[in-house]
């Protein structure tokens, strides 16, 4: 009787695996975004610095509480951008060149090929969300009052929205599909959620509509960590994004657990 | 041994006009439902989303937005999405198979804008009732406005097929167009008043296109709103005459 043959090597696994594989990813998707980051680069800028500065261009006296609401909410955006809209695009464009199935045959966890992707998401996000807001600040002069809820809200919001991303990125298997949903939710966030504006400013059955997506409750809790005051409805915005981030992040690694 | 003779004249560019008039519309036949669909959303959505973002809709915002609307429908067709279909085709090949045909080039180009200004027109009336039922804004049209519409989709088409063919990148002139849609739509005084804007941006303004084409199209739809609109007609002719001109230069070259 012959005796099967074993590998050599046996599974690796373990924190130290994963801490090891975690920096990998994180070096990879930060070298191959280096193509991008001239793209990456004008959209943050013109999302956040050129509307912080365009909207006053559509007053003649821009209200402060206009010039508040879009220097609290372009933060939001600056956020979201990476995760939610080059995220999906940029796999968009490897299922394309077929780069995709090659990146999937690493031998890389799933969950933490996410948290590495997740991290990229934080470092293109978070240093543009202040320059956005030190703009806002010099420009209009608003009462920013930063409070230490800023560090769960950055921390929730661009984990929903990678999260989302990642969601659209990986269980879309038409490239052409996920670019279409990214640029109509470009003009959903810039126009049809109470991002930059207050929600008293829309019809109201489209802020009840807006209660069921996810980047009204993002507006919410940052704008909650970045003003004084009160802002009712904070936990059920918690609450709302964690809901959407498990849900999206359930889909997410089932979609990429399944076998092609 | 070829028969025929070199092909010219008015007779036949006339013909080769109409052929490519069909042969580009076969291209596009399927796509158009759907242009039409996108560019009603751009110029409806943009103006339904401008008004979110005042507190108060005064009558006077009111009218600059719904007159602004059908400006809104033009640009993104001219500078986005005629360059993207230019930059397809330019990576798929089509495109030097059209040049092969043997057609006179600008017989080809002539058919382009034709095929995409009558593309254009239903999505930018439809964006123009849309606004109007959302803001109830009270419109004095004039036989002024059919000129204009035609000169503004005209010359949205003639820059942006100029730029798409001068640029022969199609990834640079993806964020070219990208980026020139967003400085627009937010720095151009197309649904507000130009006095709100820096002297030296509405000094900009006025020698380019898109404040221009607002103004036309917006004294065709009121009476006494705007000045200096032949001004404004003869910046347009320039820029369409520009726009022709480049395409003029890129296609009378050989490769």
């Amino acid at each position: 009787m012959t005796m099967a043959v074993v590998p050599s090597s046996t599974v690796e696994h373990g924190p130290a695996r994963a801490w090891h594989s975690f920096r990998s990813m994180l070096y990879w998707h930060l070298a191959s975004l280096r193509i991008w980051m001239m793209t990456l680069a004008a959209v943050q800028v013109l999302s956040g610095v050129g509307f912080v500065l365009g909207i006053s261009l559509f007053f003649k006296h821009i209200p402060t509480s206009a010039a508040l609401f879009v220097s609290t909410g372009v933060p939001v955006i600056n956020l979201v951008m990476v995760g939610l809209i080059l995220g999906p695009q940029l796999v968009a464009d490897q299922r394309s060149n077929g780069s995709y199935e090659y990146l999937r045959s690493m031998p890389v966890s799933r969950s933490v090929n996410a948290a590495a992707w997740y991290t990229v998401c934080l470092i293109g996000g978070v240093p543009p969300m202040f320059v956005s807001l030190v703009v806002a600040w010099l420009r209009y002069n608003v009462p920013l009052h930063l409070s230490a809820m800023i560090i769960p809200a950055i921390v929730l919001t661009s984990f929903a929205a990678t999260m989302l991303g990642y969601a659209l990125a990986h269980a879309i298997s038409q490239p052409m599909a996920t670019r279409l949903i990214t640029q109509m939710l470009v003009f959903v966030i810039f126009g049809y959620a109470p991002v930059l504006f207050p929600m008293r400013q829309m019809p109201r059955w489209l802020g009840t509509v807006n209660w069921w997506f996810p980047f009204r409750h993002m507006a919410t809790v940052t704008r909650a960590a970045l003003t004084s005051g009160p802002s009712p409805g904070l936990v059920t915005s918690y609450i709302v994004l964690g809901a959407w981030s498990v849900l999206c992040a359930g889909l997410a690694l089932r979609a990429l657990g399944r076998r092609p | 041994m070829i028969p025929s003779s070199l092909r010219s004249g008015p007779g036949y560019w006339v013909a080769s006009l109409g052929c490519m008039l069909r042969f580009e519309y076969g291209r596009i036949r399927q796509w158009v439902p759907m242009m039409v669909v996108i560019q009603t959303m751009m110029g409806a959505g943009m103006a339904l989303m401008y008004g979110f973002f005042y507190p108060h809709i005064t009558p006077a915002r009111a009218l600059y937005i719904t007159t602004g609307a059908p400006t809104l429908a033009l640009i993104p067709l001219g500078f986005v999405m005629l360059p993207g279909s230019v930059g397809s085709e330019k990576m798929e090949g089509t495109f030097d198979y059209i040049w092969s045909l043997p057609a006179p080039r600008s017989a080809q180009a002539t058919a382009t804008f034709l095929l995409y200004s009558l593309i254009g027109l239903p999505g930018t009336a439809l964006a123009l009732l849309v606004a109007m039922w959302r803001y109830g804004a009270h419109l004095a049209p004039s036989p002024l406005l059919v000129p204009a519409a035609l000169l503004c989709a005209l010359v949205a088409i003639a820059v942006g097929y100029g730029m798409a063919l001068a640029i022969s990148n199609p990834l640079v002139m993806n964020l070219i167009a990208n980026a020139l849609v967003f400085v627009v739509l937010l720095f151009s005084p197309i649904v507000y008043p130009a006095s709100q804007l820096p002297g030296w941006l509405y000094a900009a303004h006025r020698v380019l296109p898109f404040y221009n084409m607002a103004v036309v199209i917006r004294a065709g739809l009121t009476s006494g709103l705007v000045a200096h609109v032949t001004t404004s007609f003869l910046v347009l002719i320039g820029w369409t005459i520009a726009g022709c001109g480049a395409t003029a230069w890129v296609i009378g070259r050989r490769h």
